[in-house]
């Protein structure tokens, strides 16, 4: 066996550019600009297709030219069109490339700290991570270990790995993780016992990353694939199927303690391996120390950016969908409804088993649309005629049937439902429809789908697009709520005084202490709520537990209702007391329900319940991100008055460091101050009737609506 | 592939280096160009050029280009 330290040395883990000028983490921040109009705003501006956009650039062309760093921003949307080969080579350059130089090039440009260990060389994963991160907007910033000192990387505070300040720690298991502490002769049960040992030091190794790593981060293990050259040494056919099912334990054991809001992730290599990626090369392993294949790490490569960006939040929200060919087998236009087929036949059937995953989607708070070249009357009827097919009309949010550009479409479905258009997942199989989105709607998520409809499964859930950390009930309550939002729309588009609309709506409003099980809901409110969100400080559930359960902080949620329906958990107050008063740290609200005087009520209600409670003043905080520019009046629009710094500046932590633990906004952001001295406190809307609580002690304040 | 300057071509094409064909003689620690990590890669992208595996434990020992064509191509 070859030392791998003979093998020629990777010359720099972290280029020490970046290591010097890489600024501290940055917030937590979707990228993601400022959010689609509401409905009732005009229609968006025409927007270019694919024949007037240029040829697209691809990272080839960049690297040849040495613009990569200059550039950067342009390549999301080159590896957004990439296949296998042109991911596999953007990876080596941009691996390559200093990230020093890219943020010196862009400052804004959003990024993660990486840190990798494991048990072997695990320094491969690298390019295909960097490709993949870049291909979802997110400039990796990366430690490199392992090489088997990953047990002292995670077990020792002062570790190079923790001086990274990781934001999220791979920890790569190879398929010799447990083999290595079995001694020959074994048997089952000595397999049992190592995998034992090796389960509990992986439990104390997260515990310890829990502590050391920056509040927030992340932990990834991963189950490890059983190798036949393992299995097949026992040569007893009851003692091989032992191993293998104890080797499943370990792993079910594994899975079992992933929980990626509290800081461990596990992700399942058996899919990944079942697809037909081999794990391993023994012979790279025998005189490398690099025990899993490329082919592995680079499926766990990709698999590790979709949790990156699910664990930021940056989730897609709605999947729009073509018809012909997409959706169903046949062209509406020249066979009609009558020669349609998602049954039936043997296309028919691959097209309706992919008509029940995306109905599975929105079982789980996917938002459905249809944007499709056809005239409206067709699509509706054949929507309504096929009550064979797994999808009818009432799975659809809104259809856009018209014969205009897609990417117009696409923009127009975001609209209507008050979400970016960034925030959509587009699926088509013709290529000049994906073009078009592409050029587009820059930032959506556009699936190839091709002629074989039985592929159409796999091609759309490749890139995890709609991966979350935790589904939550408001995830799955998410698609009725936003049909109620519709019926609101289409009540006020008939109401002629919107002030008589807005008493008629019957609006409640709940603000009170988070419990438990609220806590990741009022996460994803902070990670996914851009436009009003006041700070941008995006927290994790563990995080808001501590928040809810602290002596001197709260958290409290917002929940509103209308004569439509409950909306549920719209909003989250995060804040904390002292003796100078209360501070308010973000208010967060969901764009569903901005609009309605709910932003009013909740301040009115926070500062009357700070003065019912004897506080001396109620503090706020503005600071600037991508999209929360219009909130800068937010707080003297209620009576704040602007101070130059917050309470007790100069002596207390700096004006940009946010709640403790949390992800905040970059230095030098552009933040302001406010106080409120509860003198003359704004009347709640008098539409709104708002029952407001600050703790759960305190016994039940009714705070009267005045006009 | 013929000669060690397809080889190198290879990784220019695959690695996104810049070697040149002077380069084929340097010990790999001297290139400014290379990085440990491209060995494993190359070895993969050896065998599927040449539709036959190489000698994998020779090849990482190489110490140069040429050595690597020599064990890998010319064997």
């Amino acid at each position: 066996m070859v030392d791998p330290g003979a093998l020629p040395p990777r010359r720099s883990r972290t280029p020490a550019s970046a290591r010097v000028t890489a600024p501290a983490p940055t917030p937590m921040s979707t990228p993601v600009p400022a959010q689609a109009p509401a409905p009732a705003a005009p229609a968006p501006a025409p927007v270019p297709g694919p024949a007037s956009a240029p040829a697209p650039v691809t990272v080839r062309d960049l690297h040849a030219r040495g613009e990569l760093a200059r550039e950067y921003p342009a390549v999301r949307g080159a590896l957004a069109r990439a296949g296998g080969r042109e991911l596999d080579f953007a990876g080596r350059v941009l691996a390559q490339l200093d990230p020093g130089a890219v943020l010196a090039a862009h400052p804004g440009t959003p990024r993660v700290r990486i840190a990798v260990t494991g048990r072997a060389t695990v320094g491969e994963v690298v390019p295909p991570l960097t490709a993949q991160a870049a291909r979802h907007g997110l400039l990796v910033l990366p430690y490199v270990g392992g090489g088997g000192g990953y047990v002292g990387e995670l077990g020792n505070p002062a570790s190079a790995l923790y001086a990274h300040e990781p934001e999220v720690t791979l920890c790569v298991l190879d398929p010799l993780t447990v083999w290595h502490a079995v001694e020959e002769p074994w048997q089952p049960l000595d397999v049992t016992v190592a995998a034992e040992r090796q389960r509990k030091l992986l439990g104390e190794l997260a515990a310890a990353h829990a502590a050391y790593a920056p509040r927030g981060a992340t932990l990834v293990l991963n189950t490890v694939p059983l190798l036949r050259r393992f299995t097949h040494q026992l040569t007893g056919l009851a003692q091989r199927a032992e191993l293998g099912g104890l080797w499943r334990e370990f792993n079910a054991d594994l899975l079992y303690m992933s929980d990626p809001g509290a800081g461990l992730a596990v992700l399942d290599l058996e899919p990944l391996i079942a697809s037909g990626v081999r794990a391993d090369d023994p012979r790279l392993g025998a005189y490398a120390d690099a025990h899993c294949t490329t082919a592995l790490l680079t499926a766990y490569a990709s698999e590790a950016a979709h949790l990156v960006r699910a664990l930021r939040g940056a989730a897609k929200k709605c999947l729009v969908l073509d018809l012909d060919g997409t959706l169903w087998d046949g062209v509406l236009a020249e066979e009609g409804p009558e020669g349609l087929s998602a049954s039936g036949t043997l296309r028919g059937a691959a097209f309706g088993a992919f008509q029940r995953t995306v109905k599975q989607l929105a079982s789980q708070g996917v938002l459905l649309a249809v944007c499709s070249k056809n005239d409206p009357e067709p699509v509706a009827r054949a929507l309504a005629e096929h009550p064979e097919f797994p999808l009818g009309a009432d799975d659809f949010l809104t259809v856009v049937a018209d014969w205009g550009s897609k990417a117009q479409g696409v923009r127009t479905i975001a609209a209507r439902l008050g979400i970016a258009p960034e925030s959509v997942v587009f699926a088509d199989d013709t290529p000049f429809e994906r073009e078009t989105v592409h050029a587009g709607v820059p930032g959506a998520a556009v699936v190839p789908l091709d002629a074989e409809p039985a592929l159409h499964i796999e091609h759309l859930l490749a890139d995890g697009w709609f991966d979350t950390p935790t589904l939550t009930d408001e995830d799955r309550m998410r698609p009725s709520r936003y049909t109620q939002r519709e019926e609101r729309a289409r009540f006020q588009a008939g109401a002629t005084d919107h002030q008589a609309f807005l008493h008629s709506l019957d609006l409640r409003a709940e603000i009170a202490p988070a419990r438990d099980h609220e806590a990741a809901r009022l996460a994803q409110l902070s990670l996914r709520t851009n436009r009003f969100n006041l700070t941008g400080t995006r927290l994790t559930p563990a995080r808001v537990r501590a928040l809810a359960e602290g002596t001197d902080s709260l958290a409290l949620t917002v929940r509103t209702a209308d004569r439509f329906g409950d909306d549920g958990v719209i909003g989250a107050v995060f804040a904390r007391i002292d003796a100078q008063g209360l501070h308010l740290e973000n208010l967060v609200l969901s764009c569903r329900v901005l609009g309605r005087g709910i932003e009013e009520a909740t301040l009115s209600g926070l500062l009357y319940a700070a003065q019912a409670a004897g506080l001396p003043a109620v503090h706020g905080t503005w600071r600037r991100t991508r999209a929360n520019a219009a909130l800068a009046a937010l707080y003297p629009d209620h009576g704040f008055r602007p101070t130059p710094g917050p309470p007790g500046a100069g002596a207390g932590p700096p004006a940009s460091a946010g709640p403790p633990g949390a992800t905040s906004g970059p230095p030098g952001a552009e933040e302001a101050h406010f106080r409120h001295d509860l003198e003359r406190i704004p009347p709640v809307p008098a539409h709104v009737r708002l029952r407001l609580r600050l703790t759960e002690a305190e016994v039940e304040t009714c705070t009267p609506s005045r006009t | 592939m013929h000669t060690v300057e397809d080889l190198i071509a290879l990784a220019n094409q695959h690695l996104g280096t810049a070697l040149a064909p002077h380069d084929a003689g340097a010990e790999l620690t001297e290139l400014e160009d290379w990085d440990s990590v491209h060995l494993l890669r190359l070895v993969a992208l050896l065998e599927s050029e040449l539709g036959r595996p190489v000698p994998v434990a020779e090849v990482l020992q190489a110490r140069s280009l040429r050595d690597i064509w020599a064990v890998a191509v010319a064997t």
